[in-house]
Parts: C-alpha cells; structure tokens; sequence
C-alpha cells in the first residue's frame, strides 16, 4: 500500500450515553454528520461518497443503513455498508480513496445498544447448531477466555482491574465518554460476578453514540486542515469461528494483523515508536492480552506490563476505551478518531504530548475473531 | 483512473434451487468457492482476503461472516468482510471487491454473496428493512412496493400485463440455457403467465421472481496477477452506485430515478455514448417484469415509456441488437444476498465467452444491474480489454 | 427449539422472541399527540428549501437541515390516490408474528400540500374500482389513542369528489 496516501481531515462524535431515548437513529447519526460538515466548512457536494457501519440484529432493521441515508446525505451518491465494526468501514473509506475513485468519503458508524437487549442480540452470533443453545454471549464468552488466560499465565483478577481502574481514570478527561467516574481496584474486585472471573466493572457499559469522519486523498488534504492525518499501516486478521477451535488464551488473529501493520509502517519497536493506542478493550483481561499480542511485552506478562506501569500515564486507550463507552458497531471507528484527534494535537485534556504516530484496533465477533489494526501517523 | 486495473478471473455458482435441504449453509457456499477457486485454478492459500454477504436477518444468523467466512470460505487467519446493502448485497460485494483490489491493498480477493432465504422468512425479513411507525404496518413485502411502482408505471405510459409477461416469457426461456438457473422454461407461454392469480394488483405470480437458494463467488485479480491465471479475464471499466431518500415513496416511483444517474455516470466513466450500440449485453436486476421494461428506460436503452416497445422491437431478445438476461434474470432466479453477485458472474461469462448456449455472439462490453434497498442502483461495466 | 430428522436430513427449528424499544423521535411523538388529542395531521417542511414531508422527519435530505417541532405544519386528512394495490398473498406480520389477513388495499397518496408521497391502507379490495387520481380521505377511528393504524385505520376513495373541484 502506499503510505500517505490517503487523510483524515475532520472527525465529530456524539457524547456516549446509556439512552439517547429522545433521537432517532437519523437523528443521532445527523448530529455527528452536521457537526463535521461545520468543523470542516464543508456542504454535502463537496463529499465523494459515504460508507456506514451498522448492524441489522442492533437496529432492529434489515438493511439498517436505509434508515439514515438522509442523515448522511447520500441522495444521488454511491453509500455502501460495511456490515461489521465501523474501523473495517475506515478501510473500506480509504480503499475508495487508493482506487483513485473518489477525492473524499465520508465514514460514519452508529450503535444504540439501548433499543434491544445486548445479550440476545450477541447469541444470535453463534451458530444455531452447536453454541447458540448454550447461551453464550459476549459476557460468558469473554469470562471463559478471560479464565483461561489467567490459568495459563498466572494473572490475577488485580492486574486485570487495573486496566479497568486505569481506563475509567482516563475517562474523566474525555467530554465524549460514557462513564465518567473514577473507580478503585477495591470497587472492581467487589463488583458483582457476572462470569467468573470477570465482575461487573471488568466489563464495559452499553452505550448510545455515532461517530463521523471525512477522509481525503492527498491533493486535497491541505484544503480541509494543517494537521491531516495519514494512515501508515494495515492490517486485517480473523481468527476460527468455533471458540472450541479458538487459541483462547493469545489473540492469534490481533498478532497476525498488527505484524502486518507494523510491517507496512516500518516499526520495529511498537512501545517505543508509537505515540498512542486506542485498543477495543472488550473487557479487563482483554486489554492485558492485547498488550502481549500487539507486541508490547512477551506472551504471558500482560499482567507484569499493567503492574510495571500503572503508575506511568500509559499512552493506552487515553480516550477511557471501551470500557467507559461502548456502543458496540461504532468502537472500531472511535477508536481510529480518537487516534486522529490525539494526532491532530486537538485532544484536550486527554492529549498525550507531541504524538505523532498512533494505532488503533477495531474488533468483529466474538472475543476478537475478526481485527483490524491500523496505524496513523501525524505527518 | 484507477491505480490498479482489476479484472474477475473466476466464476462459481451453485445450482440455484428452492431448497436446498441437502447441506447447510457453509456446505452451500463452498460448493460455489470450490467451483471459483477451480475455475481460477488457485489455491486457497493464494487468496488475500474474503468479502462475503447475506441479509442477517434472513437466515437469523447475525454476524454471519464470522461463521461462513471461515468454515465455508478461505478465511481462517485472513480478512473477512462483510457488505450488506439488502438488494443490492451481490453488487455491493462485487464494488467492494473492485476497490479492495484496485486500491492496492490486497492483489486477489474472493467475493462471494449467498442466500438460504427458506430457513428464515424472507417477506418477514424485508418488512423489518422499513420503518417500524411509518411504513411496516402496511407494507406487504417487497412485492408490495414494487406492485405499486408497476401500477403506476403502467398508468403513466399505457404499458399493458401482455407486455410485462413478455418480460418472462423472455427471460424464463432464456433461463433454460442457463444451468445454474433456478425456474428454467423453455415452453413458457404468455397465456402461462396471464393465467396466473394476480397476487397484488396488477402484479400476477408469474410476474414476481422466486425465493431461490443458493450462492455465486467471484475471483478477482490485479493486471500483475491476472497474467498468471488466465488470459480471458472481465475487466471492470466503470463502478457506479446511486442511492436515495430513506423513505422510497418520498419520490415519485414509476420510474427508476438512481438508475438514470448512475448509468449517466457510468457511461461517462467508460466512454459509452450510446447503450445499445456500445454495451453488447446487459445483465440488469428485474424484481418483476414490469420492472425490466421500466429499468431498460431509465438506464437510458430507450426513451421513457418505450420500453414495452423496446421488448417488442425485440432489441432486448437474445437475437437483438442488445440482448437483456441471457442468465433468465431475476425472474429466473433470486437468491438475494447472491443475486445482483449473479448479474456481475453473467456479465463476466459472457465476456469471457463461456455462456455456451446462453453466450452472446462477440460480447466485448457487458452491463450488470444491482436494485434494492428505498430504490438504489448499482452499476457495473465490464470489458474485454482493460479500460486505458 | 426443535429437532426433526426426516428421512437423512436433519433439521433445527428456532424461533426467537427479539423485542426492540426504537426511539420515534420528537417530531413523532407531536405527530401522535396532535393525532390523539386533536385529529391533526402532521408534516414537516424544511426552513431551507420549503419542501413538506410527510411522515414528518427530523432531516431534509436535499438541503442536510434539522426540521424541529417549530417547523411541524397541518395537513389536511385528504390528498389524491397515486398508485395503489390489493395485496392478495400470505406473509408472516414481524409486529405480530403471525400471518397479516388479507387481501387488503394499500395505496400511495399525496397528502394536499405535502411534497413527498406516503403510503396507507385503503379500504378498497377491487382494483378495478381504484383509479390514479381518484381522491382519497383518512378514516379517523372513533376513539384515537395516538397509533398510526388503530386511529386512521384506512383511507377511504371519495366517490363523489375529483381532482380539482
């Protein structure tokens, strides 16, 4: 792929919430819309085409992108779903852009959790032959995974809670996120079991929100913004279906697709030359696991890395991650905005000091099957 | 431009059926992966990523990629994509494709759209894609809209039922060419089909498509490869997609209004002046007869409200000037998630001049058709040689 | 769910109870008290280019502009039949789970003063006695609880009124 090549030039997203009961989806994706089509001095014809994320079981729609295409302004243009995380949809935007087929796309991603029930909506992913009737779902899937890995390694419910602790402290300087309160390692440990190991504070909220963005090729980058933000690297992974054909304890497909990633933006050394992570945290041990897989310390000592630096203003998901918002189609995408922002030098008190190059990590299925990681780079 | 020409160097579909009560669902797809990979002789490990697509709802899986992408499709420890777009699904994939592999990013791509529409309910499913207040209390479905948009049509431009059931006399016997499709009737008669009950005025049964089962998976290749699989490749020359308002009666619906705007910009992208003299054969998305008389117009084959005429001239018969569905068409076989997947396949074998009895004499550019969602279109346009 | 084996083939029945709380927006929720307490119809018309939705809607697709409750304005209960249809096949209803009765008429219609089409039932079963052009009349229910069906359950064809009188 060649590398800066194709810009972000604008990202807007709404405050995550438990219920955003009085918008509708349209109205919900229109504020972040707008609100960039205002940032940027931009009206509808200055954009080449737009590409959505959603999910039909989440909406309660077939075709769920039908329901905002005024609020994305695709009357007379090309708009086209990515039925999948939004971050998939960032890298569908920029193939659109490498194809030489449009100057700038918009990417939008939306979620409302709190229009139907998260659990049900989550085993409908399971195969209706051997795991649907367990009643699995993202919970007790994530609680066997997250038991597993401690077995294997030796982590304990503590570390595991300082990410939790560490995530929702980041959050309080960020105007957008969900969950706002800071929480002790104490408040995580005695939080109630959802599915051992993991308690209620090791696993994210269910959030209400919408996230847009307008990508650019490079000619026109400089017309939107002085501080574009270039993608550098990709990468896409997904790993077996069945969680019994799963390595449940090393996230296979996240190391697969962050080496390739890595490759493409020539980094060596991932901790030392990457300003800022935005990772889809889907719960507490997952984010200690993400570290060993995304190269940050050796298999098996995610729990030494969160101990050695808890105290250390970790560059790692400063947004508070998934979680402290999480409307589950639009993390992906999030992810990639608030890497941008931070890029963009525009993260408020949130801002980790001279970022230039930063990664973010989108996640399909269940307990990472599918991933994505993408690299930015601010010049 | 494009930074990479791309072309499709393999087809595969299964034989499409009612039901298909003898595999399940990754079994169906691989028989379409297997006929693919074959065709293009490549491996599974040759393959860079996996864009597969169904409607979610249809079949009650949701996130249906994580499962047949894997166990169906060469996925495992690859990308896996989903692009679903109702309708329009097949030809979303197949865009989707185009620009994976004319970006740069990947050099070979399997793309693939499939449908068991019977292990779900389909006319359940496509209610739930419209508006819970305003329009699901009293929309019946698809055919309800499309019913309507045929009522209209026909008030507007005097189109007569004979003229709508020449549309599947044409493409049902045109189907029986066709091996993959699913209702082949090479003695269907328009008696046949003005016999049938009318099912939702003025629409009769045999003025409907079926529910079909089935899938249809595309190989494509950039110029660098394509060298090494074959030398009878379909090249894209131009990708258009239009879309509309949230609400489809927002506008008037005797006409297709995004069909117009994206050939108008098709055309243009590669160099088509005059349809029927530049495009050899068209492979179009035709819900109901009615339909097929209406999109030939508003791609621009003729001129509004000709085109019973444009059917009756016979231009659009497989002996004229621009033949429309070899394949039999939608009302010859429709597996949603994989039909418009299937106008792109067709449009590329009659390229490649594999059509056998079906085959378009000296076919060097072909048209293929997407519909779906509140009225969209997509467009492809394919060609013998690569576009410069 | 169910299991099944006929002959060599297996299969597995499923059905799942999927309930969903959609947020209808502010513009609605005015639609449905207007409907109940007052028998009004309800559009929105853009502040920028002036066009009159009905369903009313929160964004003008054309100009990208928010419509708020201050741009809902009246419509009359009649307009002129567009298209229409007598819907004559069985399908499961996804709100109800069950088969919808039929056949039932169903038609397009412009609202007077609306600039989009919509759609309703219409209480005409014979298409031959349906015509575009013909004018139509909502049929307001005796009792309105603010639900679109159960309080305009059809539109009725106007026999005696054309187009232009």
């Amino acid at each position: 792929m060649d590398k800066d090549k194709v810009a972000i030039v604008g990202c807007a997203q709404t405050k995550y919430e438990e219920d955003k009961i009085d918008l509708t989806v349209s109205e919900l994706v229109f504020e972040v819309v707008h609100q960039l089509h205002e940032d940027l001095g931009i009206t509808n014809d200055d954009v080449g085409c737009v590409i959505t994320s959603s999910n039909d079981f989440n909406d309660g729609r077939t075709i769920a992108n039908m329901a905002i295409q005024d609020a994305v302004g695709s009357v007379r243009k090309s708009e086209s779903r990515v039925s999948g995380d939004g971050a998939f949809a960032y890298v569908y935007g920029a193939m659109r852009i490498l194809s030489e087929s449009y100057d700038t796309v918009l990417v939008v991603s939306h979620c409302k959790c709190s229009e139907v029930n998260q659990y049900l909506v989550n085993n409908s992913i399971f195969d209706p032959f051997y795991q649907r009737h367990l009643g699995l779902d993202q919970v007790s899937s994530a609680g066997l995974m997250a038991n597993m890995y401690m077995q294997k390694y030796g982590i304990s419910e503590e570390q595991a809670a300082k990410i939790a602790v560490k995530n929702r402290k980041y959050a309080r300087d960020n105007p957008y996120a969900h969950l706002q309160k800071e929480i002790s390692i104490e408040d995580v440990l005695n939080s109630k079991m959802m599915a051992y190991p993991l308690k209620e504070l090791d696993l994210p909220p269910f959030s209400d929100g919408a996230v847009a963005m307008l990508l650019t090729n490079e000619a026109k980058a400089k017309e939107f913004t002085d501080t574009p933000v270039w993608l550098k690297g990709y990468g896409s992974c997904t790993d077996a279906y069945y969680l019994g054909h799963r390595n449940m304890t090393d996230l296979v497909g996240l190391e697969l697709a962050a080496k390739e990633a890595y490759k493409m933006a020539n980094i060596q050394n991932p901790l030392k030359e990457i300003d800022i992570f935005e990772v889809y945290d889907a719960f507490s041990f997952h984010e200690l696991m993400i570290y060993e897989s995304l190269g940050l310390c050796k298999k098996g000592e995610g729990g030494k890395f969160i101990d050695d630096h808890f105290e250390s203003n970790l560059p790692i998901n400063k947004s508070g991650g998934v979680l402290s918002s999480n409307p589950t189609m639009a993390n992906g995408l999030i992810r990639v905005a608030e890497v941008a922002t931070q890029l963009m030098g525009k993260a408020g008190k949130r801002q980790v000091n001279n970022a230039k190059i930063g990664l973010a990590h989108g996640m399909n299925g269940i307990c990472s099957q599918g991933n994505c990681v993408l690299i930015f780079g601010g010049e | 431009m494009t930074k990479h020409q791309t072309a499709i160097v393999g087809i595969g579909q299964t034989k499409f059926r009612s039901k298909r009560r003898d595999v399940n669902i990754p079994e169906m797809i691989y028989e379409a992966v297997r006929m693919a990979l074959d065709d293009a002789q490549l491996e599974p490990k040759d393959i860079d990523a996996i864009l597969i697509g169904n409607m979610d709802h249809f079949e009650g899986i949701n996130f249906s990629e994580m499962w047949t992408g894997i166990d169906a499709a060469p996925g495992y420890l690859k990308p896996v994509v989903k692009v679903a777009t109702g309708g329009t699904t097949g030809s979303s994939l197949a865009i989707c494709g185009y620009h994976n592999v004319a970006s740069g990013i990947y050099d070979k791509v399997l793309v693939i759209g499939w449908e068991k529409l019977n292990e779900g309910g389909a006319t359940t499913g496509i209610i739930t894609a419209f508006d819970p207040v305003w329009e699901r209390p009293s929309l019946a479905g698809a055919l309800g809209p499309l019913a309507l948009m045929a009522g209209m049509y026909s008030a507007k431009y005097g189109i007569t039922p004979e003229q709508a059931a020449k549309v599947t006399v044409k493409n049902r016997s045109n189907a029986a060419n066709n091996p993959f499709a699913h209702l082949q009737m090479p003695d269907i008669t328009i008696d046949y089909v003005m016999s049938s009950q009318v099912i939702s005025y003025p629409l009769r049964l045999h003025d409907c498509c079926p529910q079909s089962e089935g899938a249809c998976a595309l190989i494509y290749a950039n110029e660098t490869e394509v060298k090494k699989i074959t030398d009878n490749p379909a090249w894209f020359h131009a990708v258009e997609t239009a879309h509309y308002y949230t609400f489809g009666t927002d506008d008037k619906m005797y006409d297709l209004p995004t069909a117009t705007i994206a050939s108008k910009k098709a055309y243009k992208k590669a160099g088509i002046k005059d349809p029927i003299n530049d495009l050899d054969v068209a492979e179009i998305y035709e819900p109901t007869s009615w339909s097929e008389l209406s999109w030939t117009e508003a791609l621009g084959f003729c001129k509004p409200g000709e085109g019973g005429k444009l059917l009756d001239e016979g231009i659009t018969q497989m002996s004229g000037e621009l033949p429309v569905n070899p394949s039999g068409g939608v009302l010859s076989t429709n597996p949603i998630g994989a039909t418009a997947m299937v106008r792109v396949a067709e449009a590329a074998t009659q390229i490649m001049d594999r059509g056998e009895k079906r085959q378009v004499p000296d076919v060097e550019r072909a048209l293929a058709m997407g519909f779906g969602g509140s009225l969209w279109t997509e467009l492809m346009i394919l060609g013998k040689e690569p576009m410069r | 769910m169910s299991r099944k084996k006929k002959g060599d083939i297996f299969e597995i029945k499923w059905k799942t109870n999927l309930p969903y709380r959609w947020s209808i927006g502010k513009l609605a929720v005015k639609f449905f008290e207007e409907l109940k307490e007052n028998k009004k119809i309800l559009g929105s018309k853009c502040p920028k280019c002036k066009k009159v939705h009905f369903p009313p809607r929160a964004v003008c697709a054309e100009c990208l502009v928010k419509m708020t409750l201050d741009d809902m304005v009246e419509l009359p209960p009649r307009g002129t039949l567009e298209g229409f249809t007598v819907v004559n096949y069985p399908f499961t209803d996804p709100s109800t789970g069950g088969i919808r009765p039929f056949p039932y008429g169903y038609a397009i219609f412009k609202l007077d003063g609306a600039d989009t089409y919509t759609m309703h039932f219409v209480n005409e079963t014979d298409a031959s006695k349906m015509k575009i052009g013909q004018r139509v009349e909502a049929v307001f229910n005796d009792e309105l609880v603010g639900d679109l069906v159960a309080d305009i359950p059809y539109f009725r064809i106007v026999e005696d009124e054309k187009e232009g009188d």
